[in-house]
């Protein structure tokens, strides 16, 4: 009878235990899944660690040998590879929308995301009747709003078709099931779509995947009908980062190791680029400067989460819920997490650099004179 | 994936000259009901490839589905159009909404390049030697 009593209060103790660390505790920040359904996207479970290794080595080389060409090549796969690994941990730590936002006063951090979001469908002067091409969807937290918001139908691409069977079931479970929201695996460097068929385009911090902005902005340039707009938020270096300084350096080297870039690009690069294929420059600003508050805030919930994630998921991992690597790849997260604040503090890095781009009207003539 | 879907996809693999129609090869497809919306029949209609929705219907066993050309607008959008079975709205609303294509392929019609469709989703990734 002690021996049962004791059991049992042992028993309540842990349910209760686990019940604060996961809901109480972890209220703010577990939307979309659920701790126990990580699965590590379509990668099988004993496949997980050597994926993590295989990437991870890829990335510790030194940026030089990463922008040679046999290298740039292997990109696309590891960002597949990326996101296979983190999908679920990023949706049960931000929810459905993988970007940064800037914070509100007052507001949540997914009332901050859903602004941020319907910026891009005012800027695109988005409405009913209008198809929106969503240039590197993720799971498509973007996508929903932007439909939800403007009227607009959108269809996105991602590289990871794990992420295109989530997109698809959350598009369902919100009533945003093709043709309002459709999602394709695709590569945004040769999208499978003819030309000039989107009446507006968008990329929500994706390009920075890409070897180089080029091709992705003349993929774009090349889908969208002439006189449409192209909005994107560049990750981006600051005039205030200096490659002599050994601290910034290292920051934004951890900043591209932990979220699979080829390489940061510079701020004042990027209306260059849009020049070169074949874009007007419609508007250029950093929506992280004040009046803005830190968009790297979200990440400081930090250590006490942290700590909390990190023993739900060696438990998990124990009791062979949750496959062997994702403990690995959670630190990693952390990681880049420090990483990014950094970079925002200093002022040196900003993930929501934005850009309003058009495609010239004159455009048709000039294809139509061509052919 | 719907036919809907198809009507949008090309395939942008190199050597290809417009990539599009892609050729629709269904081997096992289904059909799930979905309620009718004129207004968005009315506003997808003139972004869709005539041509190509034909030819994928009748690659899902579907040949007397639509007709070789469209019909005018007047006729689609009569009146009560909605409530008739077999009416011209009704046929174009089941071939782009309701026909789901499970598994099967999408080949290039330039190049002959195959992309699988598995559990109704295409993979239009191409390969590095592709771009």
């Amino acid at each position: 009878m002690e021996a049962a009593t004791m059991a049992w209060t042992a028993a309540v103790v842990g349910a209760g235990l686990v019940y604060w660390f996961v809901w109480v505790m972890g209220a703010a920040e577990v939307k979309g899944k659920r701790a126990v359904d990580l699965k590590m996207g379509s990668i099988t479970r004993d496949k997980v660690q050597d994926k993590y290794t295989q990437y991870w080595s890829f990335f510790r080389r030194p940026k030089e040998t990463a922008t040679t060409a046999a290298s740039a090549e292997k990109v696309p796969a590891f960002v597949d590879t990326f996101y296979n690994l983190v999908t679920d941990i990023y949706e049960w730590g931000w929810g459905q929308s993988f970007h940064f936002s800037p914070s509100l006063p007052g507001r949540s951090h997914r009332d901050a995301t859903r602004v941020h979001e319907e910026r891009v469908a005012d800027l695109l002067g988005a409405r009913p009747g209008h198809r929106l091409l969503d240039v590197g969807c993720g799971v498509g937290g973007p996508m929903r709003a932007i439909a939800a918001h403007s009227g607009s139908d959108v269809v996105g691409i991602t590289i990871n078709e794990y992420q295109v069977k989530r997109a698809r079931a959350h598009n369902r479970k919100a009533g945003l099931d093709s043709p309002r929201c459709e999602v394709v695996c695709g590569n945004f460097l040769s999208m499978p779509f003819p030309d000039a068929s989107f009446d507006g385009a968008y990329s929500i911090e994706a390009t920075c995947h890409a070897p180089r902005l080029q091709d992705v902005y003349g993929e774009v340039y090349r889908v969208l009908k002439p006189g449409r707009l192209y909005v994107s938020y560049e990750w981006v270096t600051t005039p205030l980062y200096h490659a002599e300084d050994p601290g910034h350096v290292e920051c934004v080297h951890g900043i591209e190791r932990g979220d699979a870039l080829p390489g940061l690009r510079r701020q004042d690069e990027i209306a260059a680029i849009a020049k070169e294929a074949g874009f007007e420059v419609l508007k250029e600003q950093d929506l992280a400067l004040p009046p803005a508050l830190p968009w790297w805030t979200r990440l400081k919930m930090g250590r006490i989460a942290y700590w909390r994630n990190s023993i739900v998921v060696r438990v998990l991992t124990l009791l062979r819920i949750a496959p062997k690597g994702v403990s690995e790849v959670h630190e990693m997260l952390y990681e880049t997490a420090q990483h990014l604040t950094r970079g925002g503090e200093t002022g040196i890095f900003t993930p929501m650099h934005m850009v309003l781009l058009r495609k010239p009207p004159a455009a048709a003539s000039t294809e139509e004179e061509a052919k | 994936m719907r036919l809907l879907t198809h009507n949008m996809l090309a395939s942008n693999v190199r050597g290809a000259t417009t990539g599009y129609p892609l050729t629709l090869e269904a081997t096992n497809w289904c059909t799930k009901e979905v309620e009718l919306n004129s207004d968005f029949i009315r506003g997808l209609l003139p972004k869709i490839d005539w041509r190509a929705l034909v030819a994928a219907t009748r690659a899902v066993g579907l040949p007397e589905l639509l007709p070789e050309e469209q019909p005018p607008e007047e006729e689609i959008f009569a009146d009560g159009a909605a409530d008739v079975e077999g009416s011209a709205i009704r046929r174009i609303h089941h071939a782009l909404l309701e026909v789901h294509v499970q598994e099967g392929s999408l080949v290039c019609p330039d190049t002959s390049r195959c992309f699988p469709i598995n559990k109704g989703i295409p993979n239009m990734m191409l390969h590095e030697d592709e771009v």
